[in-house]
This record gives C-alpha cells, structure tokens and sequence, in this order.
C-alpha cells in the first residue's frame, strides 16, 4: 500500500474536519483539453473554495501544444470562470492557487525530461515527500505512450506514492481493455491505477448503497421472492452534440451500456459487503458482473434492442435524424438506443429480469432504478375497489432531481372502498438543501487521497467488457435489425415488445 | 393580553389541545392553497426544535431563522419565550407554508408554535413543551442567551433534549459559563456551541499546516500562540470566547496544562503560560483588537511559532486581503514556503444553525476543548 506518514495528525479528530490529502504534485496529461477546461479545473478550484486541497499543492499541466506557463494560467482562468459551479471567480483565490499552477509542453519523448525536472523541483519546494498523481485526460490512443514515457523518464517519486487516473473509455473490448492493462502495469501496480466511470462520482449513486445497506427494512425484500423485476433507465434528450466524430465509433453501447449501466446493475444487485471500502465494495460488485447471463450472438435478436433517432420533435423544437448529424455518415449503423433484458444468475436473483434502456434524443433527460414489487399475494379488495392500485415501486432518481419515492396503496377518503396509488416522495436537494459536489469533485479527492472504492477495478472493466463483446458480435453478425424511432419518443416499439411480451411495460420516468 | 404581536406569531390558541387542532386546521389550508397553485404539499419533519428567550427579540430572531432553515431542516418549532414577571401561561400558534421560488424545488410545510410562559414557570416550563413535541423525532433545544449556572427549567428541557445548542458569544462571562456548560453533559445530551461552528474554518487551517510530513514534527513543537479576536472601537466589549475556545481545542488536542496565569496584557487581553506534554513552556496571548467589519469576538488571526529538529516555524494565518478571505503563511527557518488566500465566508445564524441541525451526536471534540478551559478557568 501506499506509505503513510509517521505521525498523525491529533488536529484532525472530531466529526467536522474531513481529511484534506497529504501534499502532492498532481500532473494532468492533455492539459490544454476539453475534459480539463470544462471538468478538472472547476473542480479543482472549487475543491480549493472549500479548504479541500492539501496547504501545500502543485499542479502540472502538460499536452502536447506549446505554451507558456503564464497562457496556460489565463486559459485556466477563463476556463474556470465559464464552468465553474460557484460564480463569479474569486480573484483573491485564483491569484494564489495560481501561483501553484505551471505548464510543460511534451510534443515529443524527449520533452519528457523537462517535466521531470520541473516535477521534481515542485515536488521539493512544496515538501510533498513525492507525491504525486497522474491524470490522463487525453483522447484513448495517447493512453499508452503516455504510460510508457512516465515509466521511461523516471517521473514516478522515489519516495512517497504515484497514482494514475486513467478516463474513460478503457478500452474498446475485452482484448483491448486487456492490452491497457499490460501497459499500465508496467508502470503502476493495480491499486495505483484509478480507473474513472463519473457516475460513480455522483451523490445519489453513493446513496443506492446507503439506502440498500444502512437500513435494515428494504434488503430482506430485495431478493426474487419480492421484486418482480428491476428497471434502470438513462435517457438523454440532447443528441451527440460536437461528439460525433467519437460517438459515431462507439454507439451507446460501449459510451453508456458498458460502464454507467452496469455499474448501476452491480450497485443494486449485488450483495451486502463487508465493509465499505475499496476491497470490500469491488469484490462484491466483480461477483455480480460475473453472474450477469451472458446474450450469445444468437440470442440478441430476442434479448436486446438496438436503435436509432430519427428526425423528430425535442421540447417544441425540431431536431435532425442522427444520419443528419453534422459528421454522421448517411448510412451509419451506430446505435443511440439500446434496451437489454437480463438475468443476473444466483441465489438472490434467479429468475429475475433486469430490463436495461438508455438512448440520446428521448423525451426528457432522466437516470433512474426503479424496483417493481410483486403484487399482494392474496387479493382481499373487490375489483372495482383496487382498479387505481399499481404494484409497489420504489424508484432511486439519479438524475436530475436526484430523489427516492415509494408508491403504496392507499384508500381513497370516501364513503365506501376505493384503492388509489400514493407516491410518498423524498427528495435529496429538498431534504438537505446542499448543492452536492460535482462528481469530479468527489473522484479528484478521492484520488489524491488514495480510495479506490469510487472508481473501477480491472476484473470489473473486464467483466463488463466480456458482457458486452458477445452482444456486439451479435449485432454485427447482423442478428438484431436497427430499428429507427423519432426523436423525442421512448425508442422504437421494439424496445416496448421486449418487455411486453413478459406481461409487463416500462416506466416514464 | 394584547402584548403579542399576532401578525408575527399567529392566532392565540387557549390550550395546548387547541393548538394542535388549529395546526392541522392550517395544514389543511396550506395545502388546499397550494393544490390550487398545482402544487402538492410536503409535511416533512425531521426535527424537533425547542427554542428557549427570555427577551421577545431573541425569540424573533430565533424564529426568523428557523424559518430560513425550513427547506433544508422542516421542523417543528416550539419557542418557549419565559417571563418571569407575569402570571399565567399564553399559548399562540402560526403555521408557515414556504414556497421557495426554484424551479422543480417543492415547497414545505413547517410548523411555528409560540408559547410564553410567564411568573414562576421553572417547574412548569416541561409540561408545555412535552405534549408538543413530535414523537419519534429527535428534539434539538436551542438555549439563547447566557443558561443559568443551577435551574430547574433549564434542567427540565436539557432531559428532553438530544441536542443542546448555545452560543457562547452571548454569555457575559465565557470564562465562567463555559465550564457550567460541559457540566450539562451529565445529562448525556451531546452540547455544541455556535461559536464553535464559526471556528471550524479557522480550526481546519490551521490543521492543515501539520497535514504536510516535513512540518507535521513543529507541531509538537510549539513555542508560542498569539490569537487576535476583535473589539469594538472602545474596546469595551470584550468577548474571547472564541479565542478561548480555540486555546481550548489546541491545549485539548495536544495534551497542553496550565501552569499560571499572568497579568492582563492589555485591556482585555489574557497571557498565560503552558506546558506542553513534554513539559517545554508555551506561552498564549489573546490579544484584544479593533477590526473594522468583524463581529465582536470574532477571531482576526493566529500564529503559532515552534521550533523543532533544530528548526523554526511560524505559521500565520490572518484576515487579509481583507475580512472575508484568509491568508495562511508557512514560514521555515525564516523562508515563506507557502502561502494562499482562501475564502472565510461571514456565517450568519442561519448558517451556523443549519449546521448544528445537521450533526447528531456529540462533538466529543468540543466537550474536550470546554475541559481544557476548565482547567484554564
């Protein structure tokens, strides 16, 4: 494990400190992108608004264009004053937390000596025993150059810990999330590697395991004997935006199914772990992954959906058919919807299907787990009198409105027996009235402080991978039809028919 | 009887089974107004809270704050406003409905009673406050004002309690009611202080100076501690309490012992020497000063000098640029070796409040500074 100072500090007791991470260089590879401008800056800053970041911290920018130090910190700037989540900036914040921030570029290998000597003189100015994390918020193919030339160039510290946050997409298949892999453990042991899924990041995706595991009334009826089935949903109203030269390579698939919807799968299957930590938490998720049946290229034609927009209405507003998209080839066969019926195969929930959708261009954008309870076993109530009773459903919003809400029955105030279904409602933002940090927020210090539980193992980007191949073969055998749907519906009715057929039908959300 | 202000409080109720029956008559109108606004009403308690004046401005503030608060903490408020120079108990009701103007936010009903108890209520006080509480829920008592040192009403409610929440900026004498207030844990109710909540940021800066290996050894190390907490222009106000309490924390934390006070420094200010749990002196020094737009009381800076390894270390944190920002300075063997501004946002009642609301259990590291202060007493 990582090495721990000699002395703790007896400050830190008590319940209204949270521990802030030991003194570090961070390095951000692919310094002059997007992710960093929109994402990792603002969150930094505002890690560093709230008191979070270490009293003595470096940051060192690097990608490949040629720039000053002084550009770089004017681009940061500007970056952070548009995307930051608390507004205006703080002027008297930035001018100090800038002076920590420098620039190297590194257009070739040999470029890479720089940033090490400027690494190390941070790293001993600032006393941070070296520390220091690595983020690669670059496009994939840079992944492994990268690696290597930290390997290479000797930027890992000789003391203290070296941790890497690599991106997503790890990967575009087992094979090649395997060959990553390869690479990285050259350089960096497996739990030095922080392998990032955002979703993870976000508040209400920590509650799900709050929910399942601090109360003690919802898990002896999370289990087939209860639940009917589960339903998880991400829908997207935007379409790929100026993504489409990735996206139309990818499809929704590998870009949501792969990670974020499995993630939440294993998050609400998976049994009780021993504790929460990294180890705990990891273990038990792998186990569900692994249970999960896997859809042989034969089966996708009965247990998956594949689909995508056509032209159509979002909000009042006329949108263009995906083909339209600008850099969307005519005839592209990627798909922007996709819905699974699955089986996770073990004690707790055989026989119990998990119908999976996500899609870009659906009526509203909505994440959420919805858990149908079986119906009353034995029917007292006349007919007539329960007409308005829907099964019990328990619903974990995750985003927007990021909520939990339970439906029961309950009788209607007039004379007689009437049965209605009554939602009783919580809502986070209502009930704690915070504003919940940004997940990359709660990933970057995490990281720095060396917990792993929020971000993904490598058998578990395996297990997802080794599930998803299979279908995509599939498909590419040409076993499933893509099926088009207008913008701003629910998919295509294929999608209904999936879970129709069993006697059941999907959600709004 | 026409003393309370009705606009403010709401509609008299003769009992306290009136009051309950009036809640619900207003429950019901709340939610017929907002189903007519197509809006559903959520009646979403989490808390009870108990809020003990005995001046009617107090028991406003209080009010105005809860009310602030019924988003992030809906509860129940029973502010019991006592006077001890009329006959008889006065109850009156209001109900507020809080319809926050975001967009998707739903809005909350919360629940306001007011209760005066006037003339000799010390063993009556419980008896009004008991039938109203909401079962199940966890009851917070908000003591504004200096509690006495001995009484039975201020017993009675502290057993009722979860919680017991003070401001020590109010007391007229911290030295000495400080130490009367970490006898109330007896009554195994977890006590904080809202001027403790306004010393949590100064609390973490400075902890994170010893967060870094190389300087975490000065800690131990410590030679000197100057604190500054701001007085008005005449320098008659004088509230350390903060101050104290942040000596408090740091003697508690690392084991430091009272070896004798000394004279006054300046008006107001105090001087001791310490030692350290290795027996080396440490010399404190609360220093009175005059700062434009602090509160009084309020912390202005700190520094701290060490010596260790045959180093020295200085560690500074102050108000500047100015009053809302903190620069934190680390300063080895004379060399400035960090330094950074970050924001030290005013903290309102509000804010203080809906931060105790927040926390449960016992801040075990506050009874602890409150014992070390004993010691300094």
């Amino acid at each position: 494990m990582t090495t721990t100072t000699t002395l703790t500090n007896p400050l830190r007791e008590g319940l209204r400190l949270t521990r802030t991470p030991e003194p570090a260089c961070l390095v951000i590879f692919g310094a002059s992108g997007d992710l960093t401008a929109r994402k990792l800056m603002p969150a930094l800053y505002n890690l560093e608004l709230q008191h979070l970041l270490p009293a003595s911290f470096a940051l060192i920018g690097s990608a490949r264009r040629q720039m000053t130090s002084e550009t770089f910190r004017a681009e940061l700037h500007d970056a952070v004053a548009e995307f930051s989540r608390t507004r205006p900036i703080n002027e008297e914040v930035w001018a100090t937390f800038a002076r920590s921030i420098d620039y190297v570029p590194t257009p070739d290998d040999r470029s890479y000596e720089e940033l090490r000597a400027l690494i190390t003189r941070r790293d001993t100015e600032i006393g941070a025993g070296g520390n220091r994390l690595f983020y690669l918020a670059t496009p994939p193919v840079a992944y492994q150059s990268i690696i290597r030339a930290i390997g290479a160039h000797g930027l890992r510290g000789q003391t203290g810990w070296s941790r890497v946050v690599v991106e997503k997409p790890y990967g575009h298949d087992l094979q090649s999330a395997m060959e990553l892999t390869s690479v990285v453990q050259e350089v960096f042991r497996e739990d030095e590697v922080f392998r990032i899924d955002h979703y993870l990041g976000k508040e209400t995706v920590q509650n799900i395991l709050v929910l399942r595991f601090a109360n003690s009334i919802f898990e002896p009826i999370w289990t087939r004997q209860y639940v009917d089935h589960v339903q998880i949903t991400a829908a997207e109203s935007i379409g790929i935006e100026e993504r489409a030269g990735y996206y139309d390579s990818v499809g929704a698939m590998r870009d949501i199914v792969q990670n974020h919807l499995l993630q939440l799968l294993a998050l609400v299957g998976m049994e009780p772990p021993v504790a929460f930590d990294d180890r705990s938490v990891r273990d038990e998720k792998v186990k569900i992954l692994r249970a999960l049946r896997r859809i042989s290229p034969e089966e996708v034609g009965v247990l998956t959906v594949r689909g995508q927009y056509g032209p159509g209405f979002i909000g009042g507003e006329q949108v263009h058919a995906y083909r339209d998209e600008h850099g969307v080839a005519n005839d592209s066969q990627t798909e922007t919807f996709v819905a699974l019926k699955c089986f996770i195969d073990n004690w707790r929930w055989e026989g119990t299907p998990f119908y999976v959708r996500t899609g870009k261009r659906l009526p509203k954008r909505s994440t959420e787990i919805a858990i149908r309870f079986r119906v009353a076993p034995h029917r007292i109530f006349t007919r007539e009198a329960s007409e308005g009773l829907e099964p019990n459903e328990l619903v974990i919003r995750i985003q927007p409105d990021e909520g939990i809400s339970l439906t029961f029955g309950a009788k209607v105030p007039v004379q007689g027996l009437r049965i209605r279904s009554v939602n009783m409602d919580f809502g986070y933002g209502e009930s704690f009235m915070v504003d919940a940090p940004d997940s990359y927020e709660t990933l970057i210090l995490d990281a720095l402080r060396g917990d792993a539980t929020l971000f993904t193992r490598r058998d578990e980007v395996e297990q997802q991978w080794a599930f998803v191949d299979p279908i995509l073969a599939g498909w590419h055998e040409g076993n499933q039809e893509l099926a088009i749907y207008p913008a701003g519906s629910w998919g295509p009715k294929q999608a209904d028919d999936l879970i129709t057929r069993d006697g059941r039908s999907w959600r709004r959300p | 009887m026409i003393d309370v202000d009705e606009t403010f409080w709401g509609a008299r109720a003769a009992s306290v089974d009136a009051i309950e029956r009036e809640l619900s008559r207003l429950r019901r109108a709340a939610a017929a107004h907002a189903r007519e606004h197509g809006l559903a009403l959520g009646r979403t308690s989490v808390l009870n809270l108990v809020v003990y004046a005995e001046r009617e401005a107090h028991a406003r503030r209080a009010a105005r704050t809860v009310s602030d608060l019924a988003l992030r903490h809906p509860c129940r408020a029973i502010v019991v406003l006592a006077d001890r120079d009329r006959e008889g108990v006065v109850a009156s009701v209001q109900l507020h409905c809080h319809v926050p103007p975001a967009e998707g936010a739903k809005p909350v009903l919360y629940e306001q009673i007011l209760a005066r108890v006037r003339g000799d209520f010390d063993e009556r006080i419980a008896s009004v406050v008991i039938p109203l509480l909401v079962p199940d829920l966890p009851v917070f008592l908000w003591w504004t004002g200096t509690p006495p040192s001995q009484a039975r009403h201020l017993d009675d409610l502290v057993i009722l309690a979860d919680r017991l929440i003070v401001d020590s900026a109010d007391f007229a004498r911290p030295d000495r009611t400080l130490p009367d207030v970490a006898h109330l844990a007896r009554h195994r109710v977890g006590i904080t202080d809202l001027n403790w909540g306004r010393l949590t940021h100064w609390r973490e800066l400075i902890a994170q100076f010893y967060d870094v290996p190389t300087w975490r050894p000065f800690l131990d190390g410590i030679t000197g501690i100057r604190t500054g907490f701001a007085v008005d222009m005449d320098g008659r106000d004088i509230h350390p309490s903060q101050a104290l309490l942040l000596l408090g924390w740091l003697a508690s934390r690392l084991g430091w012992r009272k070896v004798e006070a000394l004279a006054p420094s300046e008006a107001g200010g105090a001087l001791f020497r310490m030692a350290r749990a290795d027996g080396a002196p440490v010399m404190v020094r609360l220093r009175p000063r005059f700062e434009r737009g602090l509160e009084t009381g309020d912390v202005s800076g700190v520094r701290l000098q060490a010596a260790a390894g045959g180093g020295t270390a200085e560690f500074v944190i102050k108000r500047a640029p100015d009053e809302r920002h903190a620069t934190a300075t680390a300063i080895i063997d004379g060399v400035v070796r960090a330094e950074r501004v970050v924001p030290l946002p005013p903290l309102g009642m509000r804010e203080l409040l809906g931060e105790e609301l927040a926390i449960s259990g016992s801040d075990h590291v506050y009874e602890n500074a409150l014992v070390a202060l004993m010691a300094l007493a």
